[in-house]
């Protein structure tokens, strides 16, 4: 269960806040999502919990199955089966997506106690996971997401939340920049890795996201604070009367 | 005192010389008397080794006031001058022992070994002590070529060199694997070596020449001359490993000659702690050649890296590539000069370089000094530098898959020197480079 209580955030060198006590809780084997007006706070968000560098945080906490994460570094929440979807993954020249993709998920494992996979055993795995999503094998013999499109690298970000198999899924805006096959088979993805023993957190401007991924939970973000928390419903109201109940302003 | 002032004029020109030669040039003219007689070659050679002498006691080891040698002056850093090594007890094992574990057998096998100076295993080539070889007209010709009088240190270079490798490719010839030459040295000692090269009309060949000092060697000082001619229509790869620890001195310089629609794939990688110059001076003398030019270093704490390139584009319709890379740790300091010259008339030339620095350390330095003379109009030349630190936000995305800093880290720093060392086309020369690379990387 992720419980995240009285967050407040701000620049690490500026004095501005953007979380202002935000508390959200999201049990195992349910999906979330948090929706908002841009500049809600909703990436910073998706960034605390993955540990970047740049952010303070101010006051509250993040627990993870009880346990409090925020002295962690990123590897470590990773291990403990935090992945955080980037809205704009990153390209890394020079290292081979197969490369990258086996040095992640057996640093993984291995904190996890669990065997690390043979290059055989390791490769019959992505085969079949990168089969489900469409993604060409050959295109992870190059550079992580270097002249990939945008839904390649999408869609090569849930391989690698496929092949870690995290039990806390933070999926940040995964549906800008993908036209609708792509947000299906993206969707398909992630659909897929929803399970008992996983919580899942979506973030998104849309709600069409919603469509594919359908929440348990919505949560109205804005002005650094959950501001409402309703059904799936919640995300087609929003969608006809816009965020601007939550801003005093049209969005 | 009788109004001539006789002897102030003496102890003035004492004076003066004491002023301009330093402990180190005075060591290395001493070196030449002490060793002239007994130098390889004949009196034509002897003749140009007199004039080299006489050439450098005049310019004396370059400062920073020598334009190419701007950043890496010569005359401050090199403190002393060894003794010149003419050879001794130590045979080609040695030698075969500077290749290192990444080297497979083969290229072991047909090594042109050279140890304190003198070759020990030609591997089927001539050494250019030898009496026949060195006599050759085309032998003579590379030897009495006058851009090897250009500087200071290709002077001592020539009035110094021991031996070398002389190796002649056919017309023709398709050689399969690469002809290696490998070279070690004594410590304490100064290892001269020039190698003269010839590939014929349409040959291809590897070339690979290996400097590499084990890690537990103490001080070396080594200057390496490389005089290439290439003919029409050949290709050739030319790859060159540096390894020089604290407190070693390498002076390397190929001059090379390219005829007509000829590839030239040359790569440099230099490691360590030492003081390396690496100079590439290239004319370009036939039409649609083209230079595919790459280079890395990965330099540690004090060390020194530089390399400095002379591409002249004498003849219209060729293609010059550079790609530099270097990694720098401590207060380490790597230099790149690339000097493109477009002659008039060379019209429909395309030049391009490009010099990266990944920094480690807020001490580090790096000096990159592009130069582009162009006398053509009708030309695209562009070049590019940039010097950075390891991104934090890859850092973030590595280590938010799970994967701990340290290894984050080396996966970038690799990746980024990679890709210099991924111009190497042969599998087994890349996967070598690349490992000892790595293994200089995680030093």
């Amino acid at each position: 269960m992720l419980e995240i209580k009285n967050l407040h955030v701000k620049l690490a060198d500026e004095d501005k806040a953007i979380l202002k006590g935000l508390t959200l809780t999201v049990p195992k084997g349910e999906v979330h999502a948090i929706m908002g007006p841009n500049g809600s706070g909703k990436s910073t968000l998706a960034y605390v919990l993955a540990g970047r560098e740049g952010y303070e945080i101010t006051d509250g906490d993040i627990l993870w199955n009880g346990e409090s994460i925020i002295g962690m570094e990123p590897d470590e929440r990773a291990a403990k089966g935090v992945f955080l979807a980037f809205q704009y993954p990153m390209e890394i020249p020079g290292v081979a997506g197969l490369t990258f993709l086996r040095t992640a998920t057996n640093a993984v494992r291995k904190r996890r106690d669990m065997a690390e996979l043979s290059t055989p055993e390791f490769l019959k795995v992505v085969k079949e996971k990168a089969a489900k999503l469409n993604i060409d094998f050959e295109m992870l013999k190059r550079p992580v997401n270097v002249g990939f499109s945008g839904g390649e690298k999408k869609r090569s970000e849930i391989l690698q939340m496929a092949m870690l198999e995290p039990s806390l899924c933070v999926l940040d805006e995964t549906d800008s920049g993908l036209d609708i096959d792509a947000l299906k088979v993206v969707s398909d993805g992630v659909n897929a890795l929803r399970s008992p023993d996983r919580a899942m957190l979506v973030i998104t401007h849309y709600q069409r996201l919603l469509n594919h991924i359908v929440p348990d939970k919505v949560h109205v973000l804005a002005d650094g604070r959950i501001q409402r928390t309703g059904g799936k419903e919640l995300a087609l109201e929003l969608e006809t009367s816009g965020y601007a109940d939550y801003t005093g302003k049209a969005a | 005192m009788d109004g001539t002032l006789p002897g102030t004029d003496g102890t003035r020109r004492d004076m003066t010389v004491q002023m301009l030669t330093t402990k180190a040039e005075q060591a290395i003219l001493k070196t030449f008397e002490d060793n002239a007689a007994h130098l390889p070659g004949g009196k034509s050679v002897a003749e140009l080794r007199r004039a080299a002498i006489g050439a450098f006691a005049s310019k004396g080891l370059p400062s920073r006031r020598v334009e190419e040698f701007k950043y890496t002056d010569l005359k401050a850093n090199l403190r002393e001058a060894f003794p010149l090594a003419t050879g001794g007890a130590a045979g080609a094992d040695t030698a075969h022992g500077a290749l290192g574990s990444h080297f497979g057998p083969e290229f072991a096998a047909n090594a042109v070994a050279f140890v304190d100076g003198r070759g020990v295993s030609s591997g089927g080539q001539a050494f250019l002590a030898d009496s026949k070889a060195v006599e050759l007209e085309w032998v003579q010709a590379a030897l009495a070529d006058e851009s090897l009088a250009a500087s200071a240190d290709l002077l001592l270079n020539t009035a110094l060199f021991t031996d070398g490798a002389v190796i002649d490719i056919p017309s023709g010839a398709d050689v399969a694997d690469p002809v290696v030459i490998v070279a070690s040295a004594r410590d304490n000692g100064l290892a001269v070596l020039r190698h003269i090269i010839r590939v014929g009309k349409g040959a291809k060949v590897t070339l690979v020449e290996i400097e590499r000092a084990p890690i537990a060697a103490g001080l070396r000082q080594s200057s390496a001359v490389t005089h290439l001619a290439i003919a029409d229509g050949a290709e050739v790869v030319h790859i060159k490993v540096v390894e020089a620890h604290k407190g070693s001195t390498h002076l390397g310089h190929w001059q090379v000659r390219l005829g007509a629609n000829v590839s030239y794939k040359p790569f440099q990688l230099t490691l360590g702690e030492g003081l390396v110059r690496n100079g590439l001076n290239l004319d370009f003398t036939g039409q649609h050649s083209t230079l595919d030019f790459g280079g890395a270093s990965i330099v540690h704490g004090s060390g020194h890296a530089d390399s400095t390139l002379v591409v002249d584009h004498k003849v219209p319709h060729c293609t010059s590539r550079e790609l530099y890379k270097t990694v720098l740790d401590g207060q380490a300091r790597a230099v790149f000069q690339g000097k493109v010259i477009v002659q008039p008339g060379a019209q429909k030339t395309d030049g391009k370089q490009m010099a990266q620095a990944l920094m480690l350390s807020p001490d580090a330095e790096f000096d990159s000094k592009p130069e582009l003379e162009i006398y053509a109009d009708d030309v695209i030349c562009g070049h590019g530098s940039t010097a950075a630190e390891i991104d934090p936000d890859l850092v973030f995305y590595c280590t938010s898959r799970g994967i701990p800093t340290a290894i984050a880290r080396g996966m970038l720093i690799e990746s980024f020197i990679a890709e210099a060392i991924e111009k190497v086309e042969h599998e087994g020369l890349r996967d070598a480079l690349i490992g000892i690379a790595r293994d200089s990387l995680a030093t």
